[in-house]
């Protein structure tokens, strides 16, 4: 079957494969609607704790709800560098894993499920040029909808309370240069979170014509794995869990930056990476079109 | 059948590398071999020690206790703490304590004290009294004979435990030495052994671990789990705090530092006993127990929960055990403590 589809027109190039898939995922309604959806969080967040009172509410490391991020949320009220990385904080926990998730099961068994991923089987493109686009098409969503929360973050946080209260957890004030590279390295730290979490969905997309049983597989998956990483006599097995890396990302809040945690956080994406991406193309080359 | 194949060689190979990968992540820092270094006499370690300034270096420090208290509801977990430590060599440092989602901050500048928590929004800041640094390092200097301060400390120590250089280990990537101490057969402690490890280049203590009987897991242990030597930026030692802070003023001397457990903290102890049996007596003052009810904390309900009720000649009281030490306190608020079992506390109290 290679010998005939390989020699006849391997001409697309990647790029412009890229920009259709991207425009068939743009298109979609369901995906502008979610990332509205998560461009409205912080906002909402920014707002409600303009309107609660921070101070009060907040005595420090004190509660059970001081581990969920009580803490962040307390200084987050007033800075237009912690508003966007809190809500990316809050958001990893579950919304933006479910939409790379979303993203992940479109991208394979959606288009499986409505017949379109017939045409790109039987095209002639090679079986890893086809994941490369679905999964750059992937990596793109992911990256908006951060950006998203990011941007939005930051001018809400603007718009409330303006731009001189740039100052980090350990109470060092940032320049605006300095505070826009923190937030743009959350924003790629959890883009590239996001990214392996769309190819373990790639992978199980991969296997399904149903994108409710990647859904449901990811979500339960990311479930397991909090449970997993609250158990403390499980304590051997949390660096290996992706989810548990995802509290490095406040991190960015503290001057200088203690980079160990991050750059450990992006390796281990960047593992599930791999193994995701790997089981996807095994699925997809066997795939008869 | 090819296709086959390869769809099979990639999704192995791939899952492989991936999981590899996660297991080398996952792997203890601290399993590499202990390094070969010349051999040192207890004495000659101990003299560098002293001698040797603190150079300039950045790190994080952890603290990893086993103590076997239960985790008290409201209180911020002792079992692992980490901090990041900044010091610039010449008296200035900065420490920052990481919290899940917040920071406590202790700047140590030119002329000032800061603290700042950034959960609650607040800083204290001390003035430090003039030239407390600079008598500080005079009295470093004034142990000019190092050899000599070390022969005295060595013989100190000699008096209650044997101390040796038991080879060496791997500290945050650092060749390091292990200095031991060793309570002598007749200290009634619950210690069995204390390690502090060396740097070989450095000289600067870099982890400290507190065995007891039975285990070989250190019951208290802390250290640096990464350290790097070399000048830091001027800026970490200066502190402004942030717009909104509320900023409290501190008399100089009492500086608004960590409050470690309670056991150490409070006015006016007395001394019993000496060498590794040494029980600390002293009274609990009345406006700190009535302090900590109006925090909310409930003192009697948490010594009820955590101690057991012990009653003797002193009085009645209850008695907190951990691995490395007991606390004995009484109704009425007097308190003995040391790294001894609950038996010495009692006489302690008797013979007072």
């Amino acid at each position: 079957m290679e010998v005939m589809t390989e020699p006849a027109r391997r001409t697309a190039p990647v790029s412009r494969l890229v920009r259709a898939e991207l425009r068939w995922i743009f298109r979609r309604p369901r995906t502008l609607a979610v990332l509205g959806l998560l461009g409205v969080i912080p906002v909402i967040m920014g707002i409600a704790l303009a309107v609660a009172d921070p101070t009060g509410s907040s005595s420090p490391g004190e509660g059970p709800g001081a581990g969920e991020g009580g803490g962040l949320l307390a200084t987050a009220a007033g800075s237009v560098l912690v508003l966007p990385i809190a809500a990316l904080t809050m958001t990893l926990r579950m919304l933006l894993p479910l939409a790379a998730a979303m993203a992940g099961a479109d991208a394979l068994a959606g288009e499986t499920a409505t017949g379109t991923l017939r045409g790109w089987l039987l095209a002639p493109v090679s079986r890893g040029r086809l994941l490369l686009v679905k999964a750059l098409g992937v990596a793109t969503f992911t990256l908006v909808a951060a950006t998203m929360i990011a941007v939005t973050g930051a001018v809400t946080a603007l718009v409330l309370n303006g731009a001189d209260t740039l100052y980090t957890l350990s109470g060092t004030t940032l320049s605006i240069p300095d505070a826009l590279g923190r937030i743009a390295l959350a924003v790629g730290w959890v883009t590239l979170q996001l990214w392996a979490v769309g190819a373990v969905a790639l992978a199980i997309s991969a296997f399904t014509e149903h994108p409710m049983v990647v859904l449901a597989s990811v979500l339960g998956g990311i479930i397991v794995f909090t449970v997993l990483g609250s158990l403390d006599a499980l304590s051997w097995l949390h660096p290996v869990l992706l989810t548990e890396a995802w509290w490095a990302i406040v991190d960015v809040l503290r001057d200088p930056i203690p980079d160990a945690d991050l750059i450990g956080g992006a390796l281990k994406a960047a593992c599930y990476l791999v193994i995701g991406l790997s089981i996807a193309y095994a699925r997809l080359v066997s795939k008869d079109g | 059948m090819n296709t086959k194949r390869k769809a099979a060689t990639v999704a192995v190979a791939g899952t492989a590398a991936g999981a590899l990968g996660l297991g080398l992540l996952a792997m203890p820092a601290g399993a590499e071999s202990a390094p070969e270094l010349p051999e040192i006499e207890a004495q000659e370690l101990v003299g560098s020690v002293l001698k040797a300034q603190p150079p300039a270096m950045s790190g994080t420090a952890t603290v990893d206790n086993e103590l076997g208290l239960p985790s008290v509801p409201g209180m911020p977990a002792l079992d692992a703490q980490s901090a990041r430590v900044y010091y610039d060599g010449e008296g200035r440092g900065r420490v920052a304590m990481e919290q899940q989602s917040s920071e406590l901050t202790y700047v140590l500048g030119e002329r000032e004290f800061w603290s700042y928590d950034s959960a609650a929004g607040t800083a204290t800041r001390a003035e430090l009294p003039d030239g407390a640094r600079e008598q500080h390092r005079n009295q470093e200097a004034a142990g000019a004979d190092p050899s000599q301060v070390a022969t005295q400390v060595v013989d100190r120590l000699e008096e209650s435990s044997n101390v040796s250089v038991d080879g060496t280990a791997r500290v945050a990537g650092r060749a390091a030495y292990e200095l031991v101490l060793t309570p002598k057969p007749d200290e009634r402690t619950l210690v069995r052994e204390v390690r502090v490890a060396v740097d070989s280049e450095e000289r600067l203590p870099l982890r400290m671990s507190v065995l007891t009987h039975g285990t070989t897991e250190p019951a208290f242990e802390a250290g640096f789990s990464e350290i790097e030597f070399g000048p830091q930026p001027e800026r970490l030692f200066e502190f402004s705090p942030p717009e909104g802070t509320e900023v409290t003023e501190r008399e100089p001397g009492r500086n608004g530092g960590p409050q470690h457990g309670g056991d150490a903290e409070g006015p006016e102890f007395d001394v019993a006993g000496d060498g590794w049996d040494t029980v600390l007596l002293g009274r609990i003052p009345s406006e700190m127990r009535e302090g900590a009810e109006s925090n909310g904390t409930d003192m009697t309900g948490m010594l009820e929960r955590f101690g057991k009720p012990v009653q003797g000649e002193f009085g009645s009281g209850h008695v907190v055990e951990t691995r490395i030490g007991t606390a004995l306190i009484t109704e009425d608020g007097r308190i003995a403590a040391g790294a001894v079992p609950e038996q010495v506390l009692r006489q302690a109290l008797e013979n007072r």
